[in-house]
């Protein structure tokens, strides 16, 4: 499997703080990875640079072209996805419409695209043209991830899925990450405070504490180890 | 009674149509356009150069000044608005001294008369003991149709959309691959063209004066504090209100106080319910 996306000694800053320091991973295509770590660690930072949201340095490619220079809608078109970690949805538009501005970009795709979405989360074709600032954040999770996959993305970026929500909800967006890779051969980034649910879903995992990558392998193989145990299970 | 009625709905629509192009720029742009008032006199004053001074038809006149107040919204989001990033009282201020600046251009070129405006439209119809001139009519029914387009527009299509998406969340926006800064152009761009087309039909109702941009900007104020920011239904909804209340008021009280209790409205809304009747900053 060739690397997907490649992320070469980033960078990260906030106005003059320093976010993130010299990260480097790659992701191969059809993988689903987790980045793990404690509030404030910057797995959002990571996403949000990916995205073409904050100031970097260093070098961030998908499929060896580079997405330094490109603006967030040309990351987008280029065929990345990104459910943010407090949605960001358009709280007075109805789930329909959400899902409308997904499409912005793809929209030759929108039959096809909205026919999957709703497949994966036959709750929002029942509720399609409610509002979602009156949804629960189980709902609002999935109008997010449905948001980012009618841009037809191959990369989908997931930021913290599972948090505040049921452990019902955490396992059905599981399966639906799942089935994404599995049947349309999705790459997926998601990050997790929550290491047990990163694990079950992750084939693999990077660690990520005070900006930087301390730990990183196979999720079988950390189940085990005594350092992520202690830092990470510990609770 | 039946006047009041005629009259009210007439004026209602004329602000309705002024209003509408300053609530589409707070509500994606976040900025008070304070220069909305100039677009609106300088369209008055473009209309009058082509169709009175030149002798174009009217119709070319009133596409000519829709034309440049697009130009000029564009100008101002590029110069002005853009690099300051959206940084509000920067922002303010200097669209507030833009006014004034192009008041003082337009003095020096057409001097500080008032001067009439001839009717886009000529001829008067009787409606019961009502007379109606075709032109306020006609400035009603164009902005009842431009309402309702834009209306369809925001709802129904991408781009309209897009608008409204980066009015609620501009991070939910960008991350759906839309492109932030051509949105604002395009409301700018569409902002300046109804601020033009309201300014033509308002300086044909009123008059033509180097110094009438503060009305119009202070009727628009009005209708997007008292109808909540950003709400199109809202616009249109306290462009009535306060319409009734401007005819109701010379009508039955005295002219003279014609804006004083649209002003008075302004007050109580902002202390009892600061967020306006439709109270939320989205389109």
């Amino acid at each position: 499997m060739m690397t997907f996306l490649k992320i070469d000694q980033l960078s990260a800053f906030y106005g003059k703080a320093k976010a993130l320091h010299d990260i480097s991973l790659s992701v191969k295509q059809g993988e689903i990875i987790a980045i793990v770590g404690a509030n404030g660690a910057g797995k959002s930072t990571l996403l949000d640079s990916i995205m073409g949201l904050t100031k970097i340095e260093g070098d961030i490619s998908l499929e060896g072209k580079s997405l330094i220079g490109k603006t967030t809608p040309e990351i987008v078109q280029s065929g990345v996805g990104y459910a943010p970690e407090r949605f960001n949805l358009f709280p007075y538009m109805s789930v329909y419409n959400n899902l409308m501005v997904g499409a912005f970009t793809a929209r030759e795709d929108i039959t096809r695209n909205l026919e999957i979405v709703e497949k994966l989360f036959p709750r929002l074709k029942e509720r399609t043209n409610q509002e979602t600032h009156t949804q629960s954040g189980g709902e609002r999770q999935m109008v997010s991830l449905g948001r980012a996959l009618m841009s037809s993305p191959r990369l989908l970026l997931v930021d913290e899925p599972t948090i505040g929500l049921a452990p019902k909800i955490c396992l059905e967006i599981a399966v639906v990450l799942r089935r994404l890779r599995d049947e349309f051969n999705t790459t997926i980034v998601i990050t997790e405070q929550n290491a047990n649910f990163a694990m079950t879903l992750a084939e693999r995992l990077y660690v990520l504490e005070s900006g930087s990558i301390k730990i990183e392998g196979l999720a079988k193989d950390l189940k085990n180890d005594p350092q992520l145990t202690e830092a990470y299970f510990g609770h | 009674m039946l006047e009041i009625l005629i009259q009210g709905l007439l004026l209602s629509g004329l602000y309705a149509l002024i209003a509408v192009g300053f609530t589409l720029i707070f509500s994606v742009g976040r900025v008070l356009n304070l220069a909305y008032g100039s677009y609106i006199m300088i369209a008055g004053y473009v209309y009058f150069y082509f169709s009175q001074l030149l002798g174009l038809p009217p119709i070319v006149g009133l596409l000519l000044a829709g034309i440049l107040g697009s130009c000029m919204g564009l100008l101002k989001y590029n110069l002005i608005v853009k690099p300051l990033k959206g940084d509000h009282i920067p922002v303010e201020i200097s669209t507030l001294i833009l006014a004034v600046i192009l008041q003082s251009a337009i003095i020096l070129y057409f001097g500080n008369s008032a001067k009439i405006l001839l009717p886009i439209f000529q001829g008067v119809i009787h409606i019961g003991n009502a007379t109606v001139t075709y032109n306020v009519l006609a400035a009603t029914l164009v902005s009842w149709l431009i309402l309702i387009v834009l209306f369809v527009f925001i709802r129904k299509t991408h781009v309209g959309r897009a608008m409204q998406a980066v009015s609620m969340d501009s991070k939910g926006a960008s991350i759906s691959g839309v492109n932030i800064n051509k949105i604002n152009m395009f409301t700018w761009g569409i902002s300046g063209f109804l601020g033009a087309i309201a300014g033509v039909f308002f300086a044909s109702y009123t008059q033509l004066s180097p110094s009438m941009w503060v009305a119009p900007l202070i009727i628009a104020i009005a209708i997007v504090i008292v109808g909540g920011i950003g709400s199109i239904i809202g616009t249109l909804v306290v462009a009535h209100i306060i319409g009734f209340m401007e005819i109701i008021s010379v009508a039955l009280i005295s002219p003279q106080l014609r804006g004083v209790f649209t002003m008075l409205l302004v007050i109580i809304v902002l202390i009892i319910r600061p967020k306006g009747l439709f109270g939320r900053e989205e389109l």
